[in-house]
């Protein structure tokens, strides 16, 4: 038996990882998992990168932007395995949802969202008014580029006519209350905690934006590859069944419990039950939205790390002027994600024959080709 | 040469005690310029407006995420610097991630102004570590203690024995069950509980 020990950050998409770790699937494949919950995106990099974690749980975009020593120190990390696609949403502040109802916008659909939201956001520009601040829990996440996307298509400039900022999970639903910001996009179950709480509205499914997000990913440092490679296999076919037994609705009563607990995500099993399900409220015990891709954990080959969508994250990371382009740059970031890894360990996986252009299936606003953007640019 | 005595450090720690033993270290070691930030509103706000050479801060403090976020916005830092871990020296890095610090410094700083910020960091960190683990221990060595009184009292009156008796009976037990004394009390009270 060979002990791992494995971060977390408390959202819905551990989910994979914990099973893994308490529902028998490590255990078959002979490791032991610690699960360590940890506070911050930085202390899971700076912990697998000293060694005090032998992985984690970790955002796409963090993996990518620490291999290319954007932002701070340079951490070689892999990704052998994928634990989500999608699974956010952008909550606004009750207030300004109310602005948005008042535009005459379809608020039903993700672009009627966002030209709602862009329209209250250039009036209050017209008006001369303090900018809108919204709010994301990493500077590289998907959420980041969520919310630049969705702002983008409703007309608004994200870097000049509102505020980008990052506020950690647990203090979104204040921050929005006391109106520090007003809104934000985040993982769940935080939008769920923020509606319960009265303090804001789901606005648009991370899912109506983007149809396949590259989420969280099993991050490793790169000398685990070297050293351990039969070790890593073992890991990634643990997560596989794991994954597997996640995505099955009859598993998400338990499930639910289970992320539910103290240790884990210290929230109600019923609000996490919801997110797992799909089915989330947009306002207190009211009106639903449902999406049956809101939070994908297995089928749809989730969990084999894509190269397309290690590059369509390098390509946010340009667009957002967090870092320069560069072609090193760009095969060093598709380099991260190893779908070689993942067959080695689950089994040759044959590429989909009909492969889709836009990897992200972009739902409104610019849509992304893998082909054309390496050309173009 | 600018004097490294005047570096401005901003701390940033949830924990006010040991905020203020790092702090004292630093200013017993010679710096004079080092300023606490509590809470988290405006945190970016008051950190702009100090305008930091060094930022120390505890890893179980979630706003790292946030203070990280600074190094995307260069824009408003008044600076044009962006504030980098030093890359240089990850042994340093790695001593302080132990001891449950991270600290961020103005690019370009050299390597020898801020290992002196560093030592003196991580040698408080971990002896305020220390100290917590001490007391942790002392308050779980003084429940335990309470539970085996409170046991021995049990005894003594269910078998009407005398305390060292009613002790030595515990103790056997542990010794042949192979655990603590005071999770063998811990049973008996339970039992005695259950039975009243």
């Amino acid at each position: 038996m060979r002990r791992l020990a494995m971060g977390f950050i408390p959202l819905t998409d551990a989910a994979v990882l914990i099973a893994a770790a308490e529902r028998g699937f490590s255990m078959a494949e002979g490791i032991e998992i610690d699960l360590h919950r940890e506070v911050s995106w930085a202390n899971i990099r700076d912990k697998v990168n000293v060694g005090l974690l032998d992985g984690a749980h970790m955002l796409g975009p963090l993996a990518i932007a620490s291999s290319l020593g954007l932002g701070h120190v340079r951490v070689p990390l892999v990704v052998p395995f994928a634990l989500n696609l999608n699974g956010s949403a952008i909550t606004i502040a009750r207030g300004v949802y109310e602005e948005m109802g008042e535009t005459g916008e379809d608020l039903s659909s993700g672009l009627g969202a966002a030209r709602a939201l862009g329209k209250v956001v250039l009036a209050r520009k017209a008006q001369g008014r303090d900018p809108l601040t919204f709010a994301a829990v990493y500077a590289f996440s998907t959420h980041t580029y969520l919310i630049r996307h969705f702002l983008k298509a409703g007309g608004v400039d994200p870097d000049r006519d509102v505020r980008l900022v990052v506020v950690p999970p647990p203090f979104m639903a204040e921050s929005l209350r006391n109106g520090l910001i007003h809104g934000f996009s985040v993982g769940s179950p935080w939008n769920s905690v923020a509606v319960d709480a009265d303090v804001g509205r789901i606005a648009v499914l991370g899912a109506e934006i983007f149809g396949w997000v590259p989420e969280k990913v099993l991050g490793v440092h790169a000398r685990f590859v070297k050293t351990e490679p039969d070790l890593l296999r073992r890991l990634v076919r643990a997560l596989h069944s794991a994954a597997r037994w996640c995505e099955d609705p009859a598993n998400h009563e338990d499930l639910a419990r289970l992320l539910g607990e103290p240790r884990h995500l210290n929230l109600p099993a019923d609000v996490l039950r919801r997110t797992l399900d799909g089915r989330l409220h947009t306002a207190p015990g009211g009106a639903l939205r449902v999406h049956p891709d809101y939070l994908i954990l297995h089928r749809d080959n989730a969990n084999r790390p894509s190269r397309d969508h290690a590059l369509w994250i390098y390509s946010q990371i340009v667009k957002s002027g967090q870092g320069e382009w560069t072609r090193d740059a760009a095969r060093e970031a598709v380099g991260v994600y190893r779908p070689d890894l993942y067959d080695a360990a689950v089994g040759p996986q044959p590429e989909p024959a009909d492969r889709v252009p836009d990897c992200v299936a972009t739902q409104f606003g610019e849509t992304f080709d893998a082909e054309r953007f390496l050309q173009n640019t | 040469m600018a004097n490294e005595l005047s570096l401005r450090i901003v701390i940033v720690d949830d924990s006010p005690v040991r905020a203020a033993i790092l702090s004292e270290g630093l200013q017993e070691a010679g710096f004079h310029n080092v300023l606490r930030i509590e809470g988290v509103n405006n945190l970016l706000g008051r950190i702009y407006a100090i305008d930091p050479d060094v930022i120390l801060i505890d890893l179980e403090n979630p706003s790292r995420d946030t203070i990280e976020q600074m190094f995307q916005m260069s824009r408003e830092v008044k600076r044009p610097v962006a504030m980098f871990v030093d890359q240089s020296d990850s042994a340093t890095i790695e001593e302080a991630i132990a001891a449950g610090v991270a600290s961020y410094v103005v690019d370009g700083l050299r390597k020898d102004r801020v290992r002196p910020i560093l030592e003196t960091t991580i040698s408080r960190y971990r002896a305020f570590a220390r100290l917590r683990e001490e007391l942790e221990e002392a308050r779980s060595q003084l429940e335990e203690r309470k539970l085996v009184d409170r046991a021995k009292l049990i005894l003594m009156r269910a078998k009407n024995v005398d305390e060292q008796t009613a002790y030595g009976l515990i103790r056997r037990t542990a010794m042949n069950e192979k655990k603590r004394l005071a999770e063998i009390a811990q049973s008996i009270i339970t039992a005695a509980e259950l039975l009243r």
